[in-house]
């Protein structure tokens, strides 16, 4: 019997239509190939509102400039947590379906962030990707870069910012930035796919640069730039025992990595995220290589991850060949179905184990024990409250 | 059933008839065999649509005139009777018009063919009269299977040093060949025909036609069986060609069992082992092609090819013995050979992006491609297999054990994955690769269409995959 699994895709999210894609191509196509599972689109508009419908699994759907007026009459999807997660569809005729494991494909803030992964804890479901913990954590830049350099992992000397301190003393905030070598980046802390980066050479852009992290952010990370720079990723899969994809070196042709080099700029658009434009395996060379494979995985498990992510590094190739890690991403774009293609893992393939890997998950926390028989409230009425 | 002909009665069906009279190359007995069995009349133009021709406009508009001609005879009657009585008479005349649409058409059909009979005839003696003034040696290429190949073959070693010319595409009819027969020029000194069969006598026409110097029969398989209706006819009809041939030379695939047991001592066979005293040896073929020694006495030749498959040493090593005996050097041979391409879907490797080798071999719909295409992946190393298909067609009574034969050789060949098309036959395959006990993963998929769709997800860098056959809508 096939398994009925669930993508939730789009989302309140900067990210929303990079999520679709990576809903559709390549998670539902590949899901769809393998005949294995009823494929179930879950859409969340940009508004929060959940649809569901089978003309949903194509990108078609979304491709229609007017589909989201097309939205507006069909019936919102409900959920129900019954010893599980199911779908609910109102009507006359009343509709319900159970989800036997679910495949989030949502970047970004209320999904990849570890909101919707809250979520399908509570629903008690199997879902593919990390847990809320490591989402949480890895959506917020300087968590990440504290726990990693906690870990004894290099990181880019960094300082952080609060929107509201920065309303309150501007000159306070950039005076603690002056002990940062010149260029920074500044970035917003919770946003993926390169929002609002900007690169800061003279003080009077650095204050440009964080007004616009501000303007989507309340939490803003500067760091130091490492000029001269290899920037390379590395997809990596599993749960204990990881997989890694290839290491992959992005050709960028702006300056930086920025929102439409990683989705727009590539030669075969469509096929994923930064597919054409990147250099797989990147040549680094073996001592490099191994030292990215080894700092990736450290950084996997420091953080928590299961299911994947995708690790980003800087290598600064002077005056000593050093790796930093950059970023932690929990939900890679398109899931990096190009790199684990030329790793040899095909989209189907990627899929289904993800699927085994959330399952296997789900299956051992099980086995923690949450609750316990406890008197307390028995005792309650028993005691006087001291005043 | 009831959905068989409740789907009749949509505007498209007129056009749907007429594409399917269209597919069937405008074969009366296929068209009516086809309609028979059609479920669904909205489903029946998938994989190609209708071609605009004179032919098929006059068709259509033929088809409309009947479904009009019926709704005015109901619409008169509902004048002439304007109560419920004349409302039921109109709507039933209505639907009489698509329902009997598919057999009236048969008399414009006709008309089409009596007005264009005569019209072939004067076509076809002409180009009778041109070839039988020509001076080039004419050579032609009957068989189930490898037709086309072998005709390439020959003209890519042949046009190393001779003049040589073929009709392009698969002209094989006589109006097709007749066509090409007027873009010669005269100086022409190798022509080369394939010619079609599709019933008894169909060869023997073609030669009466064409008056070949010279004949190649590349095999006799169970391709059209349900036309031929038995194999011995079909042995018969493409051994028109030989027939005809009577002292003169004629090459046989040897490693066609009936073309063998039919051929005579005076006929060249050939096979992988060799041909006319050539000896095939070190052969070996992979994605880059075919590579292969050929020796008699002195003579040694290191021939290499794009093609791929073992199987092709055979058509090869007779390709450059006939050149040879019509005069062409060894160097000429050696650069001929080397000429020789995959055709257009017939194991043709494409690379896909990123890394992934496509093998077309959607034209080759005998079991004796089918063999050796399998033949070919299983002595394909460092690769992991897929193959797909939607098996064959036409092949009769031996429908089941072709298929179930395909099967165990595809579990033999230690192929990793198998993608089945969901029809008529793949059931067998199925059963064949159970039989032999088939450790890989076998898929499933409605329609080829998207099975092709999901290769991409499927695949992964360093994967071979080889697609085998295609079903036009006529066989879905």
């Amino acid at each position: 019997m096939k398994k009925t699994v669930a993508v939730i895709f789009g989302g309140r999210s900067g990210e929303h239509d990079v999520s679709i894609i990576t809903a559709h191509i390549p998670i539902i196509r590949s899901l769809l190939a393998t005949g294995e599972y009823n494929v179930v689109p879950i859409y969340i508009s940009k508004d929060g509102s959940w649809f569901s419908e089978n003309a949903m699994n194509k990108i078609e759907y979304f491709k229609d400039e007017n589909y989201e007026d097309k939205l507006t009459r069909n019936k919102k999807v409900r959920l129900l947590f019954d010893g599980g997660l199911k779908l609910i569809w109102p009507g006359i005729k009343i509709k319900s379906l159970s989800i036997d494991v679910v495949f989030p494909a949502m970047h970004g803030t209320f999904g990849e962030d570890g909101s919707l992964m809250g979520l399908l804890r509570m629903a008690g479901v199997p879902f593919v990707g990390c847990d809320l913990h490591a989402s949480a954590v890895a959506m917020d830049k300087v968590f990440t870069k504290q726990i990693l350099a906690a870990e004894g992992i290099s990181v880019v000397p960094f300082v952080w910012f609060e929107k509201s301190s920065w309303e309150k003393d501007r000159s306070a905030l950039l005076k603690k930035t002056s002990h940062l070598k010149r260029p920074v980046f500044v970035k917003p802390v919770h946003l993926g796919s390169s929002i609002a980066v900007t690169k800061a050479k003279t003080e009077k852009e650095l204050e440009n640069a964080l007004e616009v992290a501000f303007h989507y952010d309340e939490k803003v990370l500067v760091e130091e730039s490492v000029e001269d720079l290899i920037e390379v990723t590395l997809p990596i899969m599993g749960n204990e025992k990881l997989q890694l994809a290839c290491i992959e070196r992005p050709l960028n042709k702006t300056e930086f990595f920025d929102f439409d080099s990683k989705y727009l700029s590539g030669e075969e658009k469509g096929s994923g995220v930064n597919a054409g434009i990147s250099e797989m395996p990147a040549n680094i060379g073996e001592d490099l290589s191994r030292e990215v494979k080894t700092l990736g995985k450290k950084t996997y498990y420091a953080l928590g991850c299961t299911g994947t992510a995708r690790v980003d590094f800087l290598i600064e190739k002077k005056p000593s060949a050093k790796v930093y890690v950059n970023e932690v991403n929990t939900l890679p774009g398109s899931l990096y179905h190009h790199n684990w293609k030329k790793a040899g893992v095909s989209g189907a393939e990627l899929v289904t184990r993800l699927i085994i890997l959330a399952e296997e998950r789900f299956s051992k926390e099980r086995k923690t024990t949450y609750t316990f028989e406890s008197d307390v409230l028995k005792k309650l009425n028993g005691f006087k409250i001291k005043e | 059933m009831k959905k068989r002909q409740l789907t009749k009665f949509n505007l498209c069906y007129p056009r749907t008839i007429v594409y399917m009279l269209q597919a069937s190359e405008y074969k009366f007995r296929d068209y009516l065999y086809w309609y028979f069995r059609v479920e669904d009349f909205r489903n029946v133009e998938c994989r190609k649509r209708l071609q605009r021709t004179t032919k098929s406009l006059f068709l259509l508009i033929s088809a409309w005139l009947i479904v009009i001609s019926f709704g005015m005879v109901g619409t008169f009657v509902l004048y002439t009777r304007p109560d419920i009585y004349g409302v039921v008479l109109f709507l039933l005349f209505i639907l009489c018009g698509f329902y009997f649409l598919a057999y009236i058409i048969i008399l414009p059909f006709l008309m089409v063919n009596i007005l264009q009979y005569p019209i072939e005839m004067w076509i076809t003696r002409n180009a009778r009269q041109t070839l039988e003034n020509h001076k080039a040696l004419k050579i032609a290429v009957a068989g189930s299977f490898g037709k086309t190949t072998m005709r390439e073959i020959l003209k890519t070693v042949f046009s190393e040093e001779i003049k040589t010319v073929a009709p392009p595409f698969s002209y094989n009819t006589p109006l097709g060949i007749s066509k090409f027969v007027k873009s010669l020029k005269g100086d022409e000194e190798i022509l080369l025909f394939e010619l079609g069969e599709h019933y008894p006598g169909d060869i023997k026409r073609l030669c009466r036609l064409i008056q070949p110097d010279m004949g190649v029969i590349t095999g006799v398989n169970e391709a059209h069986l349900e036309k031929f209706k038995s194999l011995e006819k079909t042995t018969a009809t493409i051994f028109e060609l030989a027939d005809y041939l009577k002292g003169k030379t004629v090459y046989i695939n040897g490693e066609s069992d009936l073309a063998r047991q039919k051929a005579l001592p005076e006929h060249i066979l050939y096979t992988r082992q060799g041909v006319g005293g050539w000896k095939i040896t070190h052969a070996k073929s992979d994605l880059s092609g075919t590579h292969f020694t050929i020796r008699k006495g002195d003579i040694i030749l290191n021939l290499e090819s794009g093609l791929l498959g073992l199987h092709q040493t055979g058509p090869l090593s007779m390709a450059a013995h006939m050149v040879f005996s019509l005069g062409v050097t060894e160097e000429g041979i050696v650069r001929g050979i080397k000429k020789t391409k995959p055709f257009s879907h017939r194991m043709e490797p494409k690379v896909e992006s990123p890394g992934v080798t496509l093998i077309d071999d959607s034209y080759n719909g005998n079991p004796f491609g089918f063999y050796a295409a399998i033949d070919f992946l299983m002595y394909l190393t460092g690769y992991r297999r897929f193959y797909l298909t939607p098996g064959l067609v036409e092949i009769g009574e031996k429908t089941k054990e072709i298929h179930e034969e395909i099967g165990q050789k595809l579990a033999n060949s230690g192929v990793e994955k198998v993608i089945l098309i969901k029809n008529s036959v793949t059931g067998y395959i199925a059963n064949g690769l159970k039989r032999a006990n088939f450790k890989g993963d076998l898929l499933w998929f409605d329609d080829a269409l998207s099975a092709f769709e999901s290769l991409p997800y499927l695949t992964a860098e360093g994967d071979v995959v080889l697609i085998q056959n295609d079903w036009p809508d006529r066989y879905n």
